[in-house]
């Protein structure tokens, strides 16, 4: 055996970094030229704005449904009053243009409180209106709801209750010895009802807005890690059968052509998802417009947006760019390992596991969870790009965290690719048997 | 200062590659590098071009060890041919020189000279998958040589290539070697090696057989060749009165026999005539390199490209067939000679 060797190709003259940008030029020209490419770019595109408009459309249907309210009053009257006049503000503003039967609410009296907050929760109403009258002879309107009362209902609701406590004014204190007072108006979670817990309606709309930007961060770092992963593994794996592999292995060193890859392969990515979500978000920021000429003006925001910050937005890209490192170094020494397209599934689905096992704790984080398991797997490398955007989104992580997280996967990166260089180096000579658990080892070994 | 493949070794799992294999080509030369398919022709080149380490050994360029060397210094022509198939023939030129550190601008106009040269200049806008295998091979070649590399390995380049090809690449090589580079070529065609090259190296399994300088490689069995004509019989029955010779080679012109060391050219011409055969072109001959390797190695070096023989194909029949073609054509041997000895001595 000879003396110890310095790694292969690690001269001077080499090209050093100019033969990555070199390589990363090709495959990113490659890329974004191809016809794939293009047409997967506006496809995408076009569901992205599709699924921005979701909100929108879902508000549009929703005005054909109608929602049951249950009123009750502290004084005797009050509430038929509140019942006449809303049902007729609210019902009439909409079937006064066309003509039109549908109805938006169907309001019902009912005197006794607590049978209306059963009603609540039991879902015979989707939510009750308390109305009591304050000190200052303004009315407040308490609005108990479990789920069933959607934001923009609630928001047609507060109109409602405004034009009740104007009549409410006009009507039945002619003398006008008070001022007019806004009437108070909240929606309050059934389950704290009583307990006055204000904060807890603004919360329960912002959260679902968070669970949908949540989602679309973890499905949007899932799809595109294991598809670009792909576009590495192919790309590799096509040299290899087409044999270009050979002629650039001897004019270019191992850790070139796979960084260089990488980084070409992640730019032409990052410029789909760019051309992917631009319009999209174009499509939300101008949706409020949209709906104000599709519902009305008094339809009111979505506030669907209210969670995409541009921390989070932030946040994604440095994901994204060191998720795609860890997951496309995988793909590059995988594919190094083989020697036909057709072999390219032997690959695909044991490398897709570790995305996969990540992407279920990042599903509960959505839903709030923060169990030891969740803050865990948001620490792992192969799985913090999914399940940390899902924290983030909703908002459960301490700043401590995110750094240990963030600085873990970028730690990982340049290990994880050192292996993916020694595995590529001996992998992509080898010619023949699809690869090995051994033929891999190996490769590490003497790579 | 030279090209040295210093003793190496390299394994794969249980198969020996390389056993100890050593030789020298000397700069400026064109060196063939001859043996059959699986001999280890590959695995060196890949060794030179720090693409895969040795077990042991090591292979130097003017006294440095070949993974110090920058790797523009070699331009390999891979025995698998392969160009990226939706790329521009003149892009992919530009893009593998850019590798080897050329500039855009030169290699463009170098790849473009060198198209022309081919007689290929209208490849340069077409993409590769475009083009035929013959062209693409030329691609192939430009790409190797377009850094203007000191050493070129070129792994079997004259497979595959059609005869208009092979004369372009043959003077493509010569005129290489005229502007001082080295060039290293694996073949298992006996014929283009000992056309083009000044020195050879014949390997089997991994070991050096034997090399050096063509000539002498030719000559060092001390056995003879005869090329002979004769106006009347082509399957020279009267050779059977010589002991010692053989013929390898039957053709109705001009026919090839070996002698075995000791035996004389002479002793042929004069039993030639004293069988009253009329030759008309007498010549002696180094060996052909094909029969130095079938004697070195035991086997042709394409051997793997001919059917093996069928059951029941016997040899003693093939002899006997022979003998009895001989002695008929014995009884009409009464010509009357006719020597023409041309480059006798």
């Amino acid at each position: 055996m000879t003396a110890p060797r310095e790694p292969v190709g690690r001269t001077r003259g080499d090209g050093g970094l100019g033969n990555v940008w070199l390589v990363a030029r090709r495959e990113y020209v490659e890329r974004v030229r191809s016809r794939a490419f293009v047409f997967s770019t506006l496809l995408l595109a076009g569901l992205a704005v599709v699924v921005a408009l979701l909100p929108l459309a879902v508000r549009m249907v929703d005005r054909a449904t109608v929602t049951r309210i249950a009123v009750t009053a502290s004084e005797p009257g009050l509430a038929d009053r509140a019942v006449g006049v809303m049902d007729g503000f609210l019902n009439a503003r909409l079937s006064g243009g066309g003509g039109g039967t549908d109805t938006m609410f169907e309001f019902e009296r009912l005197d006794d409180e607590a049978a209306a907050v059963e009603a609540v929760r039991e879902g015979s109403v989707a939510a009750t209106m308390l109305i009591s009258r304050g000190v200052d002879g303004g009315l407040d309107m308490q609005v108990l709801s479990a789920g069933g009362l959607g934001p923009d209902r609630a928001q047609l609701l507060q109109v409602g209750a405004f034009a009740v406590g104007i009549l409410d004014w006009t009507a039945s204190n002619p003398a006008t010895t008070r001022p007019f007072v806004v009437p108070g108006f909240e929606v309050v979670d059934a389950g704290a009802a009583g307990s006055g817990g204000g904060a807890a309606s603004v919360d329960a709309a912002e959260y679902a807005s968070r669970r949908i930007v949540g989602i679309v961060f973890v499905m949007l770092s899932f799809l595109t890690l294991v598809f670009y992963g792909l576009w590495v593994a192919s790309g590799v794996v096509a040299e290899k059968a087409n044999r270009v592999m050979e002629l650039l292995i001897s004019a270019a060193t191992a850790p070139q052509l796979v960084t260089g890859k990488i980084t070409g392969i992640g730019m032409a990515g990052l410029t789909q998802v760019g051309l992917v979500l631009a319009p999209a978000l174009l499509t939300l920021l101008a949706s409020d417009r949209i709906a104000d000429a599709v519902l009305g003006p008094a339809a009111g925001s979505a506030s669907s947006l209210a969670a995409l910050s541009p921390g989070l937005l932030l946040a994604f890209l440095v994901y994204f760019v060191l998720g795609f490192a860890l997951y496309a170094a995988l793909y590059a020494g995988a594919g190094s390992l083989l020697s036909r397209a057709e072999d390219l599934q032997i690959v695909a689905l044991p490398l897709s596991i570790p995305a996969i096992a990540g992407y279920l704790p990042a599903v509960l984080a959505l839903s709030g969870g923060t169990s030891a398991f969740i803050r865990f797997a948001s620490f792992v490398p192969l799985w913090s790009p999914f399940v940390m955007m899902a924290r983030l989104s909703v908002g459960t992580v301490e700043p401590w965290e995110l750094g240990l997280s963030v600085g873990l996967l970028a730690a990982t990166v340049p290990l994880v690719t050192w292996l993916a260089i020694r595995v590529f180096r001996a992998g992509v000579v080898l010619y023949g048997q699809p690869p090995t658990v051994r033929t891999f080892l190996r490769a590490v070994r003497h790579g | 200062m030279s090209l040295v493949v210093d003793h190496l070794t390299k394994r794969f799992g249980s198969v020996v590659a390389l056993d100890d294999l050593a030789f020298e080509v000397a700069p400026g030369q064109v060196f063939g590098f001859l043996g059959a398919n699986g001999a280890g022709k590959t695995t060196t080149m890949r060794i030179a071009l720090g693409v895969l380490e040795p077990d042991a050994g090591r292979v130097t360029w003017q006294g440095t060890e070949s993974h110090r060397l920058p790797r523009s210094t070699w331009g390999y022509l891979p025995e698998e041919r392969g160009l990226y198939p939706r790329m521009r023939v003149l892009d992919q030129l530009v893009f593998f020189a850019g590798l080897h550190g050329v500039p855009v601008g030169r290699a463009k106009r170098e790849a473009v000279a060198w198209l022309r040269r081919f007689r290929a200049e209208d490849l340069a806008e077409r993409k590769a998958e475009q083009l035929s295998k013959g062209n693409q091979q030329k691609v192939q070649f430009i790409a190797a040589v377009l850094h203007d590399p000191a050493v070129l390995l070129m792994d079997e380049p004259f497979t595959g290539l059609d005869p208009v090809n092979v004369m372009l690449l043959r003077e493509a090589f010569l005129e290489l070697r005229d502007r001082g580079r080295t060039v290293v070529f694996s073949t298992h065609q006996m014929e283009v090696a000992e056309a083009l090259c000044e020195s050879v190296a014949i390997v089997d399994r991994g070991r050096m057989v034997i090399g050096g300088r063509l000539r002498d490689v030719k000559r060092a069995t001390g056995r003879r060749l005869v090329r002979i004509s004769v106006a009347d019989d082509h399957r020279l029955p009267w050779l059977a009165s010589v002991p010692g010779t053989r013929v390898i080679q039957v053709g109705m012109d001009r026919s090839s026999i070996e002698l075995d060391v000791g035996v004389e050219p002479a002793a042929v011409l004069a039993a030639a005539v004293a069988a009253g055969v009329r030759v008309v072109h007498f010549e002696i001959a180094d060996q052909s390199l094909e029969q130095v390797f079938i004697e070195h190695v035991g086997r042709p070096p394409d051997e793997e490209l001919h059917l093996a023989p069928a059951d029941g194909d016997d040899e003693p029949a093939d002899d006997a067939a022979a003998a009895a073609e001989r002695a008929a054509a014995a009884e009409r041997a009464d010509d009357p000679v006719r020597a023409a000895g041309k480059g006798a001595a």
